[in-house]
């Protein structure tokens, strides 16, 4: 799981403007680590203005994420908390937490994505990562829940 | 009809559909059915013949508006909603 999420690519920002300024910032730490390709803000824009933001799971998640040859370079996640929330759509769920996924294929990040189901299926534990006082602190609690 | 197959379907068919898979995969063991093939894909890739139950979130529902069986999950993340709604699709 270490590998899937490095130290670096969890960040606390206090505000973003809008849910297009969301996703570039939840993606801007996979791009500066050589995980994606700058495209890949495009594409999950794109998908959102396509399908809808169906990746907004449930209140506090939004699980940003597009396909694997939408520029996907390696393997990884990237979470960003937000002081303050944001919504993808006037009528969805405030947001607090960006998890952003990139995947290099359909199979090997499941052990990450059953630490984001341990996280948010709990109240109580999404309560705990959106308020983490340090990145270090929310890198901890989300390796923690992958360790299950 | 008996349901040997199902498919859980997002935009992309990698993170929101991983995750419903996982939880359909739970409920499944929870509820006491066996032998069921349960995947994960996009919602282009949901056809008829695809598998014999589709499970998608609430903001993809007029994109498998032609499929004949589908759970529609108000909340991917409930995992109560998603057993109500399971266990009443498997007895049909």
């Amino acid at each position: 799981m270490k590998n899937m999420l490095q130290r670096e690519n969890v960040q606390i920002v206090e505000s973003v403007k809008d849910w297009i300024d969301a996703i570039h910032v939840g993606v801007q730490p996979l791009i500066d680590g050589g995980y994606v390709e700058a495209r890949y803000i495009d594409a999950i824009i794109e998908n959102t203005e396509k399908f809808g933001p169906y990746y907004v799971l449930c209140k506090d998640l939004a699980l940003l994420h597009a396909s694997s040859e939408q520029g996907v370079l390696k393997k990884q996640l990237a979470i960003t908390i937000l002081r303050q929330p944001v919504r993808f759509k006037p009528d969805g769920f405030d947001v607090r937490l960006l998890v952003t996924l990139a995947a290099s294929d359909s199979e090997s990040h499941m052990q990450a994505m059953q630490a984001v189901s341990n996280i948010f299926t709990d109240e109580k534990r999404i309560e705990q990562l959106a308020t983490a006082k340090t990145a270090d602190d929310a890198y901890t609690q989300f390796i923690a829940a992958a360790n299950e | 009809m008996e349901v040997k197959r199902i498919m859980c379907c997002c935009g992309s068919g990698l993170g929101s559909s991983m995750l419903v898979r996982m939880n359909v995969e739970k409920t499944l063991k929870n509820l006491g059915y066996t032998g069921i093939d349960v995947t994960h894909s996009s919602v282009s890739d949901a056809t008829e013949n695809a598998a014999d139950l589709f499970v998608v979130g609430k903001d993809l529902e007029q994109f498998v508006s032609s499929l004949p069986r589908v759970i529609i999950l108000d909340n991917i993340m409930d995992m109560t909603e998603l057993e109500t709604k399971l266990d009443a699709e498997m007895k049909k």
